[in-house]
């Protein structure tokens, strides 16, 4: 049997905001394989978010299991999980969360600098995606000039550029508009192929949902098939 | 306020500090003054006029002359006399000889009663309770004082309380009868001054001038307000840098609270939408944040003051050290903060907290409801105007620069205009500084170059934290450059100019002790000692030159090899030194060439108690003494016009210069019952260097006080950028950099903060010790002033400015470290 890359076991993510608790997940289980490209859809506040945070090791369930290649997340410290992430976890965010000092290229070679690697080891891997998303001409320029669509694109690439196991995208074409939506989602699953990474992406809209392997649907932290 | 606690607490202190240091340097201002006027006080009373020679001394013939005149109600003489309390290690005593049997009422005459009689007993002297107390003395008590080479026992008569009369009166006062001092000085018939109260109905004017066709031009007739303003300025220098240097330190706290308001505002700008879509008004948005700012500014004023009287009482005794070596005016004993100096701390503290809040908050208040609910674009806007704010930078030094060869040259204080123009230009080019910077920093690591790097992102806070750092780092290697070229070139000519082995004075001789003069067969016996190569006497009497009072000095310029005494600055030595042995021409120095506007040419004129003296000025050497400035002539001659008189001081020359410490040891034991000081030349020169130091230490104090506030700056900046950059330090950890990772790229900021500081307050320093040397200095001391640059210190300098930016960077550093990932919010990054 191929192991899950990414599993949950009756997982519940409870908070409490002082005056009662309010469930953000309840007992929510499955299992991922790899090269699966599952999108979760979901109203704002169904707990989408927080099942992406969850599965990247950001956040702790309050009760259940989230396991990772093989490790239980809870029993890792706040640093391996850190490190889990670093080596196999790729993260796309709705507001894009380019930073505006950084050109394109180094946007998106900010993991591998992170994780303390030099900019001669890993230049030519983000050319290489850069040119795969149709950016290799503006890899020297500011963010700020590019087009939503084209920022999107570049932070695809940086959640890409260390070969994850596992991608992770929340509301990745909230910010933009149709045309571009489906241009971004149809790239990020063909790139998620090619580098046979396994991917979750959040997403409210049934359209782009459609374009998954599998669909699940998340109703006030519920989880269930569409 | 609760939200930004750190925030508030780092501008109160940045604001305190800047109230501090102004409040610090406008209480020692007032009080050196204060401590003048409380002598004028004590020793004068209600005196209306005194009576001043422009000779040495004044003769008591003239006193009938004074009393006879209409007008005067009374007058009484003084004579006044410094001595040495033996065995203190320099515990000096001015004791003033009054006519106790004057039929005229003194100054402290509710103290009068039957035990003054006893006063006219030889010996007899009344202090004040406190030196009493000190001393350990009771009435009856006999103590030992040194007068130059002599030493003579005194009694303690009567307790006096001067300082009951005027509370800066110095605890170091004494009286005693004037034929008694007369008589300790050898100079019977001779007294210092006459003071004089008028009638009620008689004109001030009318009767000094009287007064003046009276007694002839050997007087000078002065107010105590004239006396006053004459120690004004002869302090006027010392004042107004202590005064320039603290309002830089303002200056800089106004940055802080610049930069606090404005991300308390970014910050709050969604709660400011809301009560402007509620039907706030612009006006009610304003005052809403200026009355916060205004309580911030309240903060720091009731913090400040303390903090300014705390600093001015710990630099109380360096700084009255330096008001008694060098300005030889009283020491100051006690602080007193006027009301005025709440009004100006209220004034300075929250006028300069509202000012630096003001731009921000109306650029708050004008905003559209909808501009202020969406996410700031600040930062952008800064951006491009980095260009414009560097031009205008540029313009403003090149118009000071024009204005000063143009027009500023010849008023005293354009060097404080350049100054200024340099403080304002240094902000104004830091934007487009930190933007070309960091764009132009390739980032290889996860480390200092992209902490430096990320700056670039939040140029406006950035921007101003380096500016702010910038200035406080100009004023700081400004004044280091300063300080080290002059105590370099101070040094260089005190070891061309001390160039005896040993250097003889007696106790009492401190500067003004011009009665503390050498026994002649002291002098006579000290030359005939074996292994003396040759005895150089130093006489130095006060006298002036028109209405200017001046120190006049008699040396033996006959020496051989005397000439490397005085390095000239201007004239020829060949045709100098011939006329100067022969007594008929004088050296100037170049602080009273400076001061009288004198040259090589002109004729320096003195009071000589025969009449005027016209001397031939034939050269004029470096003079490194702040003050009335200093004449030389030869010994002999200086007896001839002003009769003759002992030496102060001796400088003697060794035949085995190499035995020097053990011809001191054996000095001090062959003259043990003389109250002398025998000085090698190292021991001289280290003290000129320790006085030096002396002086420069309040200066010290500003420069750390004002690195301070820049650090509160650094501090505060990087608690905003952790505030502000929330979201980039989110998606840091999203992408697996480990907490000591963000510790480290957020202490990296702190130091990127200071090397751009440092860069840019480096320029901003030379040019600023360029301006203190070549300009300020000149105009105010007319000292030369070689630059030399003084690495050690500038290094020590440097790394102190980079230690306290990463200590500054260690809280702000360690709150980043506590974002979570989940925090990514909706914020661009």
């Amino acid at each position: 049997m191929v192991e899950s890359v990414l599993s949950f076991r009756g997982v519940s993510k409870i908070y409490d905001s002082g005056v009662g608790i309010r469930y953000a997940l309840r007992e929510v289980s499955f299992d991922l394989s790899p090269g699966q490209r599952v999108a979760v859809e979901g109203r704002s506040g169904s707990g989408k978010s927080t099942l992406l945070h969850l599965a990247a090791g950001i956040d702790l369930p309050s009760r259940g299991e989230v396991w990772s290649e093989g490790r239980n997340l809870a029993s890792l410290s706040e640093r391996d999980r850190a490190l889990l992430r670093r080596k196999g976890v790729g993260l796309v965010f709705q507001f894009f969360y380019l930073l505006s000092h950084l050109s394109v290229a180094e946007n998106v070679g900010l993991p591998e600098l992170v994780a303390g690697s030099r900019p001669s080891q890993f230049a030519s891997r983000v050319q290489a995606l850069l040119e795969r998303v149709d950016l290799g001409d503006r890899a020297g320029d500011p963010i700020h000039q590019l087009s939503g669509g084209e920022m999107q694109r570049v932070a695809i690439c940086r959640a890409l550029l260390r070969r994850p196991r596992l991608l992770l995208a929340d509301e990745p074409t909230g910010n933009l508009d149709d045309e571009n939506s489906q241009q971004v989602l149809q790239l990020m699953l063909s790139l998620a192929e090619e580098e046979g990474s396994s991917l979750i992406y959040a997403t409210h809209s049934r359209e782009l949902a459609s374009l998954a392997d599998q669909r699940w649907q998340l109703h006030s932290g519920i989880m269930g098939p569409v | 306020m609760r939200a930004g606690r750190s925030l508030y607490f780092l501008t109160v202190l940045g604001v305190a500090l800047g109230v501090a240091s102004v409040v610090c340097i406008q209480i020692i201002n007032r009080n050196s003054l204060a401590a003048f006027r409380g002598g004028i006080q004590a020793v004068s009373g209600d005196a209306d006029c005194t009576i001043l020679s422009r000779t040495p001394a004044l003769s008591e013939t003239l006193y009938p002359k004074v009393l006879g005149t209409p007008g005067v109600a009374a007058a009484w003489p003084l004579c006044r006399l410094d001595v040495a309390l033996s065995d203190t290690g320099g515990v000096f005593l001015e004791i003033l000889g009054v006519d106790f049997f004057a039929p005229v009422r003194m100054p402290w005459e509710g103290e009068r009663g039957e035990d003054w009689e006893a006063l006219a007993q030889r010996g007899w002297v009344a202090v004040g309770p406190k030196l009493a107390e000190e001393m350990g003395w009771l009435v009856g008590d006999r103590f030992e004082v040194s007068i130059g080479s002599r030493r003579v026992q005194l009694v303690v008569g009567a307790l006096v309380d001067f300082q009951r009369l005027t509370p800066f009166a110095s605890s170091k006062l004494a009286v005693m009868d004037i034929s008694q001092v007369q008589s300790l000085l050898a100079q019977p018939g001779e007294i210092d001054q006459i003071d004089i109260r008028l009638h009620p109905d008689a004109n001030l004017s009318e009767v000094v001038a009287d007064l003046q066709g009276r007694l002839g031009p050997s007087v000078r007739i002065l107010t105590p307000e004239q006396r006053e303003s004459a120690a004004s300025d002869l302090l006027e220098a010392f004042r107004l840098n202590l005064t320039a240097l603290s309002l830089i330190s303002l200056f800089v706290g106004l940055f802080l609270v610049y930069s606090s308001t404005q991300a308390l505002l970014v910050r709050r700008r969604a709660e400011f939408g809301v009560l402007r879509s509620l039907g706030a008004t612009r006006a009610q948005l304003l005052g809403l944040i200026l009355r916060e700012v205004l309580f911030i500014g309240m903060l720091g004023v009731v913090l400040g003051i303390p903090m300014g009287y705390w600093a001015a009482q710990a630099n109380l005794e360096v700084v009255s050290a330096t008001l008694s070596n060098l300005y030889l005016l009283e020491e100051i004993e006690s602080l007193e903060i006027p009301f005025w100096l709440y009004v100006l701390a209220g004034t300075i503290g929250i006028g300069g907290a509202v000012a630096g809040a003001l731009i921000p908050a109306l650029d708050m208040s004008r905003r559209q409801i909808r501009a202020l609910l969406m996410p700031p674009v600040l930062h952008q806007r800064v951006a491009s105007l980095a260009l414009p704010l560097f031009l205008g930078g540029a313009l403003i030094l090149v118009l000071s620069g024009a204005w000063y060869k143009l027009y500023g040259w010849n008023w005293k204080p354009s060097g404080f205009v350049l100054g200024i123009a340099v403080l304002l230009a240094l902000p104004l080019s830091t934007p487009l500084f930190v933007r070309e910077i960091t764009a132009s920093v390739r980032a290889r690591r996860f480390g200092l170059g992209y902490s430096l790097k990320s700056l670039g992102a939040r140029l406006q806070t950035t921007s101003f934290a380096v500016a702010s750092l910038a200035v406080a780092v100009s004023m700081l290697m400004g004044i280091t450059l300063m300080i080290g070229s002059f105590r370099r070139t101070v040094e260089v000519w005190v070891s061309g100019t001390v160039k005896a082995d040993i250097y003889v004075s007696t106790s009492s001789f401190r500067g003004r002790g011009i009665q503390a003069t050498l026994d002649d067969r002291f002098v006579s016996s000290l030359s005939n000692l074996s292994g003396i190569r040759a005895v150089d006497r130093l006489r130095k009497l006060e006298v002036y030159s028109g209405d200017r009072e001046i120190y006049l000095a008699g040396v033996d310029m006959s020496l051989m090899g005397g000439e490397a005494r005085f390095p000239l600055l201007h004239g020829d030595p060949l045709q100098a030194w011939p006329l100067l042995r022969q007594g008929k021409a004088v050296l100037i120095g170049e602080t009273l060439a400076h001061k009288a506007n004198l040259e090589v040419g002109d004729r320096l004129v003195v009071s000589a108690p025969a009449g005027e003296v016209r001397f031939p000025i034939v050269g004029v050497y470096y003079d490194y003494s702040p003050g009335k400035g200093l004449a030389v002539v030869d010994f002999e001659a200086l007896g001839q016009h002003f009769g003759p008189g002992s030496a102060h001081s001796l400088a003697l020359y060794l035949q085995a210069p190499e035995e020097t410490d053990r011809v001191v040891d054996q000095l001090k034991l062959l003259y043990a019952e003389t109250p002398l000081r025998f000085r090698s030349n190292r021991n001289l020169r280290q003290q000129v260097l320790k006085i030096f130091d002396q002086t420069f230490a309040i200066t010290r104090l500003l420069q750390a006080m004002c690195l301070l506030i820049a650090v509160c700056g650094i501090a505060l900046t990087l608690l905003i950028l952790a505030r502000e950059r929330i979201s980039e330090l989110a998606l840091y950890r999203a992408l697996g950099a480990l907490r000591w990772q963000i510790f480290w790229v957020f202490v990296g900021k702190g130091l990127g903060i200071g090397l751009l500081g440092l860069a840019l307050g480096l320029l901003g320093g030379v040019a600023l010790a360029a301006i203190l040397i070549f300009v300020i200095n000149r105009a105010y001391f007319g000292w030369t002033i070689q630059v030399y640059w003084p690495w050690a210190a500038l290094i020590q300098q440097t790394a102190t400015i980079l230690g306290a930016a990463l200590l500054a960077s260690l809280y702000p550093a360690l709150r980043a470290t506590q974002s979570p990932a989940t925090l990514l919010s909706r914020d661009d990054v």
